[in-house]
């Protein structure tokens, strides 16, 4: 009850230091402004608003000091803040006492002088505390750099079984995950991670590793909470540990938590090796962006796009911020050349391009090959032959290839092998036979060729019922 | 001037009045000066924990609503197909292998999996039941399928299984809510509504958005599971009839030639013209878009909608019944609607509820039953939109809406005359393939008895989070503006679950 009164009072700091920061500088420079003769009016109003600010600053110190211990910060931080803000808190006192009873002008300016100077860096302080130390300079970005954590990324490891299991693995994991609040800027819940010793030494709670124990290690409960739960590690809002990372920390703890041991060395379940083997590869680039390319792109010509779109061809950017398009002839199977002109003029930005079940025909082919930019092509349905497709071959960043139902033949296609960044070719109902099937798979080693044709047999359960007896 | 004409014109100038009589003077100062008010605390409170960019830029064009749109992102995903087997199927039986569960069977349910528990049938102490069918690994990837899906089997190197799916309605209606409005109360728009909204579709011949039902019944939730909620109505679900023609009156009558119904469509949406013209609703332009989408739709929908067109190898693929209404034709309808840009097909198949109340709800029984008439088509859909290039682009989505109970059903604490399982909120399996999802891949786990996730849990919220992520968007960003704040399909939750993307 007493705590959390002393917490609702502390909470209050952040407001009221601001009245002594106003009262005093307001007061310093009313005093400075008094001195000259025109202003000489305004003298009676100093003390007054003195004594407001030595009267806030004290009020201030106390909700300071009652939030300090009731509140995770940088120690050293909130050490020069608090005796700081004593300072001010003392020195305003007696800047109020000598204005009442001026005694000589001399010490009056440099007390003035100091509590202004104090001012100044305590309420910088403060700022550093709740908003961070490089909060200011971060605007400035590389100008000024703050001595944030820096931004880790952890790499693949050459051998994995060779690696250093704290320095190695377990390390990059609390580094990115942990550190920012349990680390050399903050502290929270008095735990501090980024040292070994610290880190064993555990929190307020006391430990957090119990060596050879993870179920029973507070760091792993805390990870295992429902994301929901209070307690729950990672907070909520913050990056959230994967579940591999999660197993590589229980299995780091249960073999007893060391700190110099190599991968090799230790007991290996079988829970864990392949996300030890995960360690070995490239993070997967796990998100939905396909096959743009990183280039940029100026923007399209509206005029031709419009035209386009007139004629019921859907044209677009593949994405809003960006200037790649894709075209799709889905409404219109009659094709004339002026529609293919119109792709030309957009051939720098015309990546994907679906035009099949149209009268696309081959010589069409020598404008087609001519989109340099086209990483996917569906002509599927037409009366494309060898002749046309061969030309395909200057399409160098071609990804996705559909020929589905043309006249295509294994001599046509093979000649395609040039297009080395193709991932997907499709060849169902085209004139490629099975007896071309292995020629194809040497010549496409790294692609993914369908030939379709999938049947499924009927079982004699498809269509039987079963019926209880009666 | 009838009487009725005048009537109608003293009704309107009624409410007319009615509407001015609620902006007095008095109103306009009070509410300008709280408006300004608000506008200015707006803009201080603009820069509170907004997140950098725009949190949605979609611009409805209530006349052209459909016309194509682009996503945030470049999407993998251009059409999904979404196979709901409506009154959920059961896991245990399916994907979920649990031999564990066999050594138990027949025996009472330990007290801790029903203390504190409520269940939708199961009262008193249920018996343990076993999986009820053989299972085997599958595939390289080693998916353990049953043998209720023998033809699923063969491409188990296709699918992406979320073993740990988990929801907190237990009934059909709610649950299917949920899954597909991301609400248990029915007034949200449906995902394929959500996803028309943001990309429209690229054929502007055919609906954006199509439903096909089988199995004899809606879904217990009724239309509400495709519907577009406050989103405007155009980007509701197009429910096509499973028997006999999808779409009805898509010939002229006689007497009617192309010509004429043009004409008359012109005029009808003359008179909507006007109207909008007094009134501006936008759902008005909606409205003449539709007439015109109806008009476009007799030449394009027959065609699209015929599957006779298909070769005879294709139906003997899919085992399709032309003519019935059948789940199998509906899959070969949907591989051709999304053939045709239809950017969203929804397909709801009735009759999983497997409780063992009658035989044809039973697991040994009926349920196998519904297994076959599905397992074929489903497969056959799978191949068929791969060997075409399709399945790089559609995302497939298959399950129900929610799991079933690893306990035998006893409803109110009789034995009931079949096996059966009762519904289930904390495990159920749901796949999905194509369109950017790792193949051959299980996530999640539930524990031996299937009866809780233990790792790898997902809520339906992550799984639609996922479906438009596929699709280009950001969930947390695709919003629309309703009731004085803006709504999203996953409101405060959802997670893209990164674990399953290729």
């Amino acid at each position: 009850m007493l705590a959390s009164i002393i917490e609702f009072i502390a909470h209050f700091h952040p407001v009221l230091v601001h009245l002594p920061i106003g009262f005093l500088l307001a007061g310093l420079l009313l005093q400075w402004l008094s001195g000259k003769d025109k202003y000489v009016s305004l003298r009676p109003a100093i003390p007054v608003i003195l004594l407001g600010g030595a009267v806030g600053a004290t009020i201030s110190c106390i909700t300071g000091y009652l939030l300090s211990v009731s509140d995770d910060y940088d120690l050293v931080l909130i050490n020069w803040h608090q005796w700081m803000g004593i300072s001010v808190g003392i020195i305003s006192w007696f800047v109020w006492l000598k204005q009442r009873n001026s005694g000589k002008p001399f010490s009056k300016t440099i007390l003035s002088v100091v509590l202004f100077l104090l001012i100044l860096v305590t309420g910088h302080l403060g700022g550093s505390l709740t908003h961070g130390s490089d909060y200011l300079t971060k605007p400035l970005g590389d100008i000024f750099k703050g001595d944030s954590i820096p931004a880790t990324v952890i790499k693949p490891l050459p051998d994995v079984q060779e690696a250093l299991i704290y320095e190695n693995i377990v390390r990059p994991i609390l580094q990115t995950k942990c550190y920012s609040c349990h680390g050399a800027n903050k502290q929270k819940g008095k735990l501090r991670m980024d040292d070994t010793l610290m880190l064993m030494k555990g929190g307020k709670d006391g430990k957090v590793i119990i060596s050879g124990n993870a179920g029973n290690s507070e760091i792993i409960k805390r990870l295992l909470l429902p994301v929901d739960n209070e307690g729950h590690m990672s907070p909520k809002e913050k990056p959230q540990p994967s579940e591999n990372q999660v197993a590589l920390l229980y299995w780091w703890i249960n073999n007893g938590a060391s700190f110099t041991k190599k991968v090799k060395e230790t007991d290996q379940p079988d829970r864990i090796k392949p996300v030890l083997l995960a360690l070995q590869n490239e993070p997967e680039v796990k998100s939905a962006v396909t096959s743009i390319p990183a280039k940029p792109v100026k923007k399209a010509d509206d005029k031709m796009m419009e035209q386009l779109k007139r004629k019921g061809i859907v044209v677009l950017p593949v994405a809003q911020n960006s200037n790649y398009l894709m075209a799709d002839f889905i409404s219109d199977t009659l094709i004339t050349n002026d529609d293919l002109r119109l792709l030309l003029s957009l051939k720098e930005q015309l990546i994907w391009l679906k035009i099949g079940n149209t009268n696309l025909n081959d010589t069409d082919m020598t404008l087609i090959s001519q989109l340099h930019n086209l990483t996917r092509l569906s002509i599927e349905h037409t009366v494309i032959s060898d002749k046309g497709i061969i030309q395909l071959k200057s399409l160098q960043k071609l990804q996705y290839l559909n020929l589905v139902g043309t006249r295509v033949t294994a001599a046509g296609v093979l000649q395609l092998k040039e297009i080395k960044t193709l991932l997907s070719l499709f060849l169902y109902q085209t004139n490629v036979s099975k007896a071309d099937w292995p020629a194809l798979q040497n010549a496409f080693p790294k692609t993914q060729v369908d030939s379709g044709g999938y049947s499924l047999e009927t079982l004699p359960t498809d269509t039987m019922e079963v019926k209880a007896k009666k | 001037m009838t009487q009725k004409e005048l009537h109608n014109q003293r009704l309107l100038r009624e409410a007319e009045q009615a509407v001015m009589r609620m902006h007095t003077r008095r109103h306009f100062l009070k509410e300008s000066a709280m408006g300004l008010g608000a506008l200015a605390l707006g803009s201080f409170l603009g820069g509170c924990g907004r997140k950098e960019g725009p949190i949605s830029n979609i611009v409805f064009d209530p006349a052209h609503p459909l016309l194509p749109k682009l996503p945030p992102f470049p999407g993998k995903a251009k059409s999904v197909i979404y196979l709901h087997m409506a009154g959920a199927p059961s896991q245990l039986e399916l994907f979920d292998y649990k031999p564990e569960l066999m050594k138990m069977d027949g025996q009472d349910c330990p007290p801790s999996l029903l203390e504190g528990k409520r269940f939708a049938f199961i009262r008193g102490v249920p018996k343990m039941m076993g999986p009820q069918v053989k299972f085997s690994k599958h595939g390289q990837s080693g998916a353990w399928i049953s043998e209720n899906m023998p033809h699923l089997a063969t491409i188990a190197d296709e699918l992406c299984f979320l073993k740990a799916v988990t929801t907190d309605q237990f009934n059909h209606a709610p649950a299917q809510l949920l899954v597909h409005t991301g609400s248990p109360r029915m007034g949200r728009p449906s995902l394929g509504s959500w996803v028309t909204y943001g990309l429209g579709t690229e054929n502007q011949n055919l609906p954006g958005f199509v439903v096909l039902t089988s199995g004899g019944k809606n879904p217990d939730a009724g239309k509400s599971v495709w519907g577009s909620g406050f989103l405007p109505s155009v980007y509701q679900g197009v429910q096509c009839r499973s028997e006999g023609d999808p779409v009805l009156f898509m010939k002229d009558p006689d007497g009617m030639d192309r010509d004429l119904r043009k004409a008359s469509i012109e005029a009808i949406n003359k008179v909507n013209q006007e109207e909008y013209t007094a009134y501006n609703d936008p759902e008005i332009l909606s409205r003449i878009s539709q007439y015109e989408m109806a008009y476009k739709m007799q030449i394009s929908a027959p065609e699209v909608m015929n599957i006779n067109e298909e070769p005879a190898y294709i139906h003997e693929m899919y085992g399709t019944k032309p003519g019935q209404a059948c789940f199998a034709n509906n899959v070969l309808l949907a591989r051709r609607l999304v053939e045709k840009g239809v950017r969203f097909v929804q397909l709801f198949d009735w009759g999983w509820d497997s409780h063992g109340s009658e035989e044809s709800l039973a697991i040994d029984f009926g349920f196998i039953n519904k297994c076959r008439k599905v397992d074929k088509c489903i497969t056959a859909l799978i191949l068929d939109l791969k060997q075409r290039g399709l399945l790089d682009e559609t995302l497939v989505v298959w399950g129900g809406e929610f799991g079933r109970t690893p306990m035998q059903e006893n409803r109110e604490g009789k034995k009931m005359p079949f096996k059966g399982r009762d519904h289930h909120t904390e495990a159920f399996t749901i796949w999905m393939a194509g369109a950017g999802i790792k193949k051959g891949f299980s996530y999640g786990e539930t524990d031996e008895i299937g009866y809780s996730a233990i790792s790898g849990k997902v809520e339906p919220f992550d799984i639609q989070a996922t479906i438009l992520n596929q699709l280009g968007f950001d969930h947390e960003k695709f919003t629309y503006q309703f009731q004085g704040r803006p709504f999203r399909l996953t409101d405060t939750r959802g997670r893209v679950i990164d674990e399953i993307l290729a």
